[in-house]
């Protein structure tokens, strides 16, 4: 039950205005002492005055009292008509979801049948059966609306039928009714209870509708339809008269409506952000960036920091990330995940999702033609330009990758005439050229298929293929091969490389990936990051061999590596690395890394450190006590601390 | 793809006969005498000769099977018998009137179409801006707006107060395209409305859905305009859900077209249905009722090969 403590507040103003509309016509003795049929035909739509504060209607009768009562009756019939159908459709649902069975094939078939018929018109049937009034209204809307329930129950009580803990008790052998009422029942209360609104303000409007016609709640007893019904005649010399039921009627389905949206969105709070296709934000802060005078570098990101609005005030997620890319280079971007390695590889991309921005640093590509651009502050024609031309990219779920609903033919055959103009049968032929080159057998055949005709691994290859369309000088892969099975990583991995060198332009390879293994077969050079920055980087062979920064130690010793005879020397035991990375918004004091650390000392909570250079100038670490450290500077802090 | 289409129909088939079904015994479990039932006006009853009269015509004086082959025979046949209260021939007033019913639909279908994907995909692309906002605002208040009450107020208002258009009547369109397609507005538009509310929601919400999908993504990074992206990626694969929901919603849309004719006066399917009803004269009433119904299921088994079209994975499957 939910007590006053944790009641909702979105939900607060949508339940007063509920309760109100609903109480208002019940307190009707309160309001107005004048009798709702009490005709005076003297006064017929007589305007208002102190007694009758909305005047009279055709027949000289108090409309605020008419109102008043015309919403008990509308009421009391919607309430009831859906309490019943909802008792009765829990029941048959309920059963058929435990029970499963022929009970089964019932509730879900019911409600398949009761829905071809339009809901008034069946209402009208049983009419003309049973002759007008509240009592068949009542009988005919839980007709109507009981399988709805009784599907909805059914779907929601077999998902909750198969959660763990309900499969428990069965074992434990508790008895299906209080299997049935103590645990499902309370489990499928929030979409029930949405379903108990949405279907009242659907009976209103049926009550209404039918009584509009003549053919709903008998004269004389009021009800909103029937006063709108009387009032038409004389809505050129009397608005009133149709506006006072018209608003009553719109008033009441609007706040059971609008309790029915807050009531779905506080039991279901869905995010509204999405990866796709947000609007992106433009950088906060201009800079200078520093010119690529080395022919050989096609992208760099300087200082790079991103933040995000989603704790309230802003938080980095990524801060002081400095990346040089050279052609024929591949560079491999390792850390947990959200170390912030996919973000820094979108930012390049110009796909940031919509809750981060670019608060400072500079992020410059080489443009195949030569000329450097910035592309933190490029038109969206230009960016469009660019992704898939200059820079392209391979994700990590190839599963998802592809629009699913479009051959492949098409989603390539689109890349290349975004980029190429060219005749579709061109771009077709050089998309099955494409294919062959990641290696896919049949191509010809296989091009006209739909993704879900393909395996993972071949649908990674249709990724590779893409990205390649317009041979571009920057390839970035976004842990390619996570989602894939083992044997087919292998020859992913072995494809880039052999594209790698085949492309004659001077491929760069961004490698974004969790695994070190792979990056010890594909990288020249790494970088390591850790929440949001990089913490180690350098040649990949001499990071590998000799980390100095006690996170890249970890990181390697965590691998269960074939490669190096390491294997099984010490019992298989993977020493994990204990902890947690922090949150944006709550990085800790000094080094990041210091709560997980085994060597850190006090001062690392003191002083933030920055990514030290090696004499050679050849790789740099982020940690004060690495070799690469200034030698003064621990001992100067703890000096100047005394 | 034919398989498909044949296990479609053959299911459309299944529900009809269903529905037929269902619409028959209705009579059979009545409590009392049917004819007698059908005959009774307030508290008083009819003479015996004319109740016998009526269970001659309607062949209720027959066994039940043989009352219901003749039923399902006949019905195939598209032969709904003869209204008890005039003698007439159902079939014939319903091929009169069910073109005039089926114009207000489409015209209100295609104005529907027209105002609430654009909006609802704006929407949905930029959910939580302004235009968001305001609309879903609007789409809201809409919604708690029963179709009757519309069509009284957009009387009220294009009618009476600013004299725009006609408050109701029909002419036919042979005899006046102008007259008529003046007096299909209102009406079509309230309907259309209606509906709007419905699509609207259901598109934007969908777009919402499409946009953070993953291939939304790859379509970016290949570098697509986004004007491309939107209609290849997102809103052709919001398409089918939408069009779904609106074939399901068409119910409603029947329903809520009974009372805009009654309103407007538009002798279509429903000013029938409502006099029939009033008379108590079920055979018209079963009539009309079937015939809606199988509009309704033909609609949705096209909807159904439709989408089927859109998304493979519905064939493939």
């Amino acid at each position: 039950m939910m007590s006053a403590r944790n009641f909702p507040k979105r939900m607060l103003l949508p339940s007063v205005l509920l309760a109100a509309l609903i109480i208002i016509p019940f307190s009707a003795p309160l309001i107005t002492a004048e009798d709702p049929i009490k005709i005076a035909v003297r006064y017929r739509l007589a305007a208002p005055d102190l007694q009758h504060w909305l005047g009279r209607d055709e027949f000289g009768r108090d409309r605020l009292a008419r109102v008043l009562h015309g919403g008990q009756v509308s009421l009391t019939v919607a309430f009831v008509a859906t309490t019943i159908a909802f008792i009765i459709g829990t029941f048959f649902g309920l059963i058929g979801a435990y029970f499963r069975g022929p009970s089964e094939f019932i509730t879900s078939r019911l409600s398949d049948i009761v829905l071809c018929f339009p809901p008034i018109l069946l209402a009208l049937l049983v009419v003309t059966l049973f002759g007008p009034g509240a009592g068949t209204l009542v009988a005919v809307l839980s007709v109507l609306y009981f399988p709805t329930f009784a599907r909805i129950t059914f779907s929601e009580a077999l998902r909750v039928t198969s959660l763990d803990f309900v499969e428990a008790s069965r074992a434990l052998g508790t008895p299906s009714r209080r299997i049935v009422l103590g645990t499902i029942l309370p489990n499928i209360a929030g979409p029930l209870s949405v379903q108990y609104s949405l279907t009242a303000a659907a009976a209103i409007t049926i009550e209404s509708g039918l009584s509009f016609l003549g053919l709903g709640v008998v004269p004389p007893a009021p009800s909103w339809g029937q006063m709108i019904r009387g009032a038409r005649q004389f809505m050129n010399q009397d608005p009133l008269g149709i506006m006072i039921p018209c608003a009553a009627l719109v008033l009441t389905i609007y706040a059971i409506n609008f309790f029915c949206d807050r009531l779905r969105d506080t039991l279901d709070p869905k995010g509204a952000s999405g990866s796709g296709m947000d609007e992106v934000s433009k950088p906060l802060a201009l800079a200078d960036a520093p010119a690529i005078r080395d022919p050989n570098v096609v992208a760099v990101i300087n200082k790079l920091r991103l933040e995000t609005t989603r704790f309230g005030t802003p938080a980095a997620v990524i801060e002081d990330v400095s990346l040089t890319l050279r052609a024929n280079e591949c560079t491999a971007l390792v850390g947990e995940s959200g170390s912030g390695k996919s973000l820094s590889s979108l930012a390049l991309m110009g796909l940031l999702p919509g809750a981060i921005r670019q608060a400072s640093g500079t992020l410059q590509l080489r443009r195949k033609t030569g000329e450097v651009v910035d592309l933190g502050f490029l038109d969206a024609r230009t960016l469009e330009n660019i992704r898939g031309n200059d820079i392209a990219m391979i994700f990590q779920e190839p599963m998802t990758s592809l629009n699913p609903i479009h051959k492949i033919s098409d989603q390539m055959i689109e890349a290349i005439q975004a980029h190429r103009p060219m005749s579709k049968s061109d771009a077709r032929a050089h998309a099955i050229q494409l294919l062959k080159r990641v290696g896919m057998n049949d191509a010809e055949r296989r091009i006209d298929s739909y993704p879900d005709q393909m395996s993972g691994g071949m649908r990674q290859r249709v990724m590779i293929g893409m990205a390649l369309t317009c041979e571009p000088r920057l390839l970035i892969a976004d842990e390619p091969t996570t989602a894939l099975d083992v044997t087919i990583q292998a020859e992913i991995i072995e494809l880039l490389q052999t594209l790698r060198q085949d492309q004659g332009n001077g491929l760069s390879l961004l490698f974004i990936t969790h695994n070190l293994g792979v990056v010890a077969d594909i990288a020249d050079r790494v970088a390591v990051m850790y929440s949001g920055q990089i913490v180690e980087e350098g040649p990949a062979n001499q990071i590998l061999r000799d980390p100095h920064h006690p996170y890249t130690r970890a990181l390697i010793e965590s691998m269960p590596s074939s490669h190096e005879g390491l294997h099984s020397t010490d019992g298989d035991r993977l020493p994990a690395i204990s902890g947690t990375p922090p949150l944006p918004s709550a990085r800790p004091s000094g080094c990041a890394f210091r709560d997980r650390c085994p060597i850190a000392m006090p001062t690392c909570a003191e002083i933030r450190p920055v990514l030290y250079p090696s004499a050679d100038g050849e790789r740099a670490v982020r940690c004060l006590r690495a070799p690469e450290a200034p030698a003064g500077l621990m001992k100067n802090h703890q000096t100047e601390a005394a | 793809m034919l398989a498909f289409i044949s296990r479609r129909m053959a299911a459309a088939a299944a529900m009809l006969l269903v529905i037929g079904t269902i619409i028959f015994s209705l009579l059979i479990i009545v409590p009392g005498d049917p004819a007698e039932l059908l005959l009774s006006t307030g508290g008083g009853s009819a003479s015996a000769e004319a109740i016998a009269n009526l269970r001659a015509n309607m062949g209720l004086d027959q066994p039940v099977l043989t009352q219901y082959v003749t039923f399902l025979y006949n019905t195939a046949r598209l032969d709904f018998g003869t209204s008890i209260v005039d003698n007439g021939s159902i079939s014939s007033v319903i091929a009169l009137r069910l073109p005039r019913t089926l114009e207000i639909i489409v015209a209100g279908t295609i104005f529907a179409l027209l105002l609430a994907i654009p909006a609802g995909t704006a929407a949905g692309l930029r959910a939580g801006g302004k235009f968001d906002i305001a609309t879903s605002a609007i789409n809201a208040l809409l919604t708690s707006v029963p179709g009757f009450v519309l069509g009284t107020l957009f009387i009220y208002f294009f009618a009476q107060i600013l004299g725009w258009l006609p408050a109701g009547g029909y002419v036919a369109f042979a005899t006046n395209p102008a007259q008529h397609l003046q007096m299909l507005v209102l009406p079509s538009l309230t309907v259309g409305l209606h509906l709007a509310t419905i699509v609207f929601r259901m598109t934007r919400a969908s777009v919402l859905e499409m946009r953070g999908h993953d291939w939304v993504r790859t379509a970016v990074a290949k570098g697509l305009r986004r004007k491309r992206v939107v209609r290849r990626h997102i809103l052709y694969n919001a398409l089918g859900p939408i069009i779904t929901v609106v074939g399901l919603q068409l119910g409603i849309l029947l329903g809520s077209t009974v009372l805009v004719e009654f309103i407007y006066n538009w002798p279509g399917l429903s000013g029938l249905l409502v006099s029939a009803v009033e008379q108590r004269d079920y055979p018209t009433v079963r009539a009309v009722i079937l015939t809606v119904s199988t509009i309704f299921i033909g609609i949705n088994l096209v909807i159904d090969i439709l989408s089927s079209l859109l998304d493979p994975r519905i064939r493939l499957q």
